[in-house]
């Protein structure tokens, strides 16, 4: 859930700031011309070779003041994670699974026991060899009650830490309480990165990981620098180091970007304003991160009127997915239709209801809801939140759907709104597996289940897939389970945005998807 | 004299203890819960009930405030909820950073505008009046970070002059954040010289039309001595109160500007604070903001009395 959470804990001030830093900018930029086209946002960031070498500067959102560099807590400072720690697998860019720590991976038949072989020759920044006592003791700790890790909650139903087997210096072996054929999947959540056997005490401060960057200095809520690591086993990164500065609003991590303080805005996804007053300047430009996140108007299950099954069906065929994106999105994104599967998932289904208002106002007849009118909260939170409600309202009234958007403090809106209004506006990172996805939010009972959805039958179909070996069976099963959460479930998702990222015009090799970015290969040009 | 000065003391220990009453209830009342707040939305219900309770956020709310109000009381504003440090330590910290851009702020402002306010009250309905007052009246309107973020885009991205943002954190050395301090500090003083200016301006026209500057110059004197020994003085009086207000103004409402250069100052603690609902560092924050607001009120005052004849001599005449 961080991961919603992730883009930062923005000011209140942010709203109106970037917006004012826009109109400056745009009337400085375009010196006074005014009436000009605004410039078009570039699709994607400069292409080529870095050269060797440089520093790149990276802003980013502190987490809060009580950072740390543990990778299993929950204000572990993000950034930091995948430039020092490797995990047993990551996500590839095709959507799949791919090595990192652990080579290979197979189960057996029943998909109850899972051996992984681990990579050789690797050696953490102190200097010990990585072995399968790390990995075991990186899932003990992340199941400690006392890491209160969030990733827990997804481990501990399936694991049990004191079964986990060790051969050989090369081998883990996981036995499962359920079957679970998606069990790697489960491991490449930002939380599972590797750290050294009996760190759990000192991780925090010290960083020493396998990854392709070593700590020199870190401050929570602060400035602080990672170094190459030569030894990195996947070869020596690009850079020489990477600074990191904590900046925690959003118009001053774009202001900073301008003047050329800084290389790189992390966890920012730029307003369109702001967007094309960074692409237009001499320093910097953006890049996107294609459909980067996915929102979701969530309908509390549990609260009058959507208890009632017709009245969340009517909500959706109400609206037109394609009209949010013109509006909200400005075209940037791609309409989600209900599912939160995105399609760079190999298990994402195609099918949906066509948008519909007069079914969408017969059922609500049925339902004794007919002129259905509703609040729907948003905040400054995210730039994207009132834009969205706004389009929904307005693609809404043609179903007699009455929408009043009211506008709440971002600064408390996920401890006052969020799973506690019964509509409102929200996002996630896409780049879940689609396990862990369902499993998170849509199962009966999980701790982000925002829509507190409860369906036996969805269930089922999750508990059947996870037992499924068979890779085309399982693939179907999920896809009836996105059917499922399209019919039945009670979050509405309209759309799935690019994020678009603001970067210096000197970085070369950017690449980033869901919670992946790749440290090795980003550089910098005539830095 | 000696009453007067007692009474305006008195009268501004009782705002303190007002304000701390105040402090105490409207952080209280702060929607979400620490807790929840402090240990992001992936807690479990369980730490956060072990937290509220190490917190002794169980205790009802008349108990921690005499906790809370003693140790203020012997400088133990208790320790940050996020960080752990003591909160008194943090807050000096960061509020040493604010003083740097404080200084140069009442500097630039204080006597840039007292020097304007006269020329235009000298000058007054004339050319320079008209574009004195014009332009105090735009800086008055335009929001602080209005000002701010236009500053950063002529002085930091389109001539590269000064730093756009702060990169270091609150425990940077004055040498560091030299550079950075201008923008903010310009900023500051563009809002807060327009009120200045605009109170010389009607001072100095008051003074200039009373009987005794008349015979000043009825007496041969040149306009430059009648200003600078007769009109000056006077015409200052008013001004204090409103020098003393801003003074205080820019210790507690910098937040804004501090936010859009990332200045690792008070008003940065305290947005941060707020949103991760450190209570002690919260109220330690804004007890601290009341101090300076009535010390400056009472300083002001008690130097209004000591330069102006008429008051001084109010206790003795009754």
């Amino acid at each position: 859930m961080s991961d919603i959470h992730h883009p930062g804990r923005r000011s209140v001030l942010t709203a109106g700031l970037a917006s004012a830093a826009a109109l400056g900018g745009s009337w400085l930029l375009t010196g006074c011309a005014g009436a000009e086209a605004a410039p078009v946002l570039p699709a994607a960031a400069a292409k080529g070779a870095p050269d060797r070498g440089g520093t790149l500067r990276i802003a980013r959102p502190p987490a809060s003041d009580a950072e740390t560099l543990d990778p299993a807590s929950s204000l572990s400072a993000y950034e930091y994670l995948g430039a020092l720690y490797n995990r047993l697998v990551r996500i590839g860019p095709d959507g799949d699974l791919a090595p990192d720590l652990a080579e290979s991976w197979e189960t057996d038949a029943k998909a109850r026991t899972w051996t992984f072989r681990l990579r050789k020759g690797v050696a953490f920044h102190n200097g010990r060899a990585f072995t399968s006592a790390d990995a075991a003791y990186t899932l003990r700790h992340i199941l400690d009650k006392a890491t209160a890790s969030p990733q827990a909650a997804v481990l501990a139903p399936l694991i049990d830490p004191a079964k986990l087997g060790t051969p050989d210096a090369h081998t883990l072996v996981v036995p499962l309480k359920t079957p679970n054929a998606e069990f790697p999947s489960l491991l490449t959540h930002y939380n599972c990165y590797v750290i050294p056997d009996g760190s759990a005490k000192s991780i925090g401060r010290t960083g020493i990981g396998t990854g392709p960057f070593k700590l020199e200095s870190f401050a929570p809520a602060g400035p602080g620098r990672v170094t190459a690591y030569a030894d990195h086993w996947a070869g020596r990164p690009v850079l020489d180091a990477i600074a990191f500065y904590s900046v925690a609003d959003m118009s001053a991590r774009s202001n900073a970007l301008l003047a050329g303080q800084v290389d790189l805005l992390s966890q920012t996804n730029l307003d369109f304003a702001t967007a094309r007053v960074v692409a237009a300047s001499d320093r910097a430009t953006i890049a996107r991160v294609k459909n980067a996140q996915w929102y979701v108007l969530p309908m509390l299950t549990t609260e009058k009127p959507f208890t009632d099954v017709r009245v969340r069906q009517a909500m959706k065929l109400a609206y037109d997915p394609e009209h949010v994106v013109k509006v909200a999105l400005q075209g940037a994104g791609t309409a989600g239709w209900d599912n939160p599967v995105p399609s760079s998932d190999p298990a994402h289904i195609t099918a949906h209801p066509k948008h519909d208002p007069e079914q969408a106002k017969y059922l609500l007849k049925q339902a004794g809801h007919e002129g259905l009118a509703m609040d729907l909260y948003t905040s400054s939170y995210d730039p994207l939140f009132t834009p969205m409600a706004l389009a929904y309202q307005d693609s809404a009234k043609r179903a007699g759907i009455r929408i009043k958007v009211k506008t709440a403090s971002a600064d408390s809106y996920y401890t006052q709104i969020w799973m506690k209004k019964p509509l409102m506006a929200t996002y996630w990172f896409t780049g879940r597996p689609v396990d862990q996805l369902f499993t998170q939010i849509f199962r009966s009972g999980s701790s982000y289940n925002e829509t507190a959805w409860s369906d036996k039958e969805f269930d089922a179909v999750l508990d059947r897939a996870r037992a499924e070996i068979d890779d085309t069976k399982r693939r179907e099963l999920y896809g009836e389970a996105q059917t499922l959460v399209i019919e039945k479930g009670g979050a509405m998702t309209p759309m799935f945005a690019d994020r678009l990222v603001g970067i210096s015009r000197k970085v070369r090799g950017y690449a980033e998807h869901g919670f992946e970015f790749d440290y090795l290969g980003i550089g910098l040009k005539g830095a | 004299m000696l009453s007067f000065i007692t009474r305006r003391i008195a009268a501004a220990v009782g705002t303190l203890f007002l304000s701390s009453i105040l402090v105490f209830l409207a952080v209280q009342a702060l929607p979400g819960d620490v807790a929840t707040q402090i240990l992001g939305k992936d807690a479990t219900p369980d730490a956060v009930a072990a937290l509220r309770e190490k917190l002794k956020l169980d205790k009802p709310a008349w108990e921690r405030y005499v906790d809370w109000v003693g140790g203020a009381l012997h400088g133990d504003f208790g320790t940050s909820l996020v960080s752990g440090k003591a909160v008194g330590g943090e807050v000096s910290m960061y509020l040493g950073n604010s003083a740097l851009i404080a200084v140069i702020t009442v500097l630039f402002a204080v006597t840039g505008s007292i020097v304007l306010g006269i020329l235009a009250g000298l000058y007054r309905d004339r050319w320079p009046d008209h574009l004195i007052s014009t332009v105090s009246l735009v800086g008055m309107s335009v929001p602080e970070f209005v000002v701010a973020t236009v500053l950063v885009l002529c002085f930091s991205v389109a001539l590269p002059w000064f730093p756009a943002v702060v990169l270091y954190g609150p425990d940077a050395t004055v040498g560091q954040l030299l550079p950075a301090v201008w923008l903010p500090a310009l900023a500051l003083a563009v809002v807060m010289a327009a009120y200045i200016v605009r109170m010389a301006r009607t001072s100095v026209i008051d003074v200039m039309a009373t009987e005794y500057v008349t015979t000043a110059r009825l007496k041969g004197l040149s306009t430059w001595r009648v200003v600078t020994r007769h009109a000056l003085p006077s015409a200052l009086l008013p001004t204090l109160h409103v020098i003393a207000l801003n003074v205080a103004w820019l210790v507690g409402g910098v937040a804004v500007v501090e936010n859009v250069f990332n200045y690792p100052g008070i008003g940065k603690l305290m947005l941060s604070s707020v949103q991760n609902r450190d209570l002690p560092t919260i109220q330690a924050i804004a007890l601290i903001s009341a101090v300076v607001y009535v010390v400056c009120n009472l300083a002001a005052d008690l130097a209004t009395m000591a330069l102006n004849p008429r008051l001084r001599t109010r206790g003795r005449t009754r």
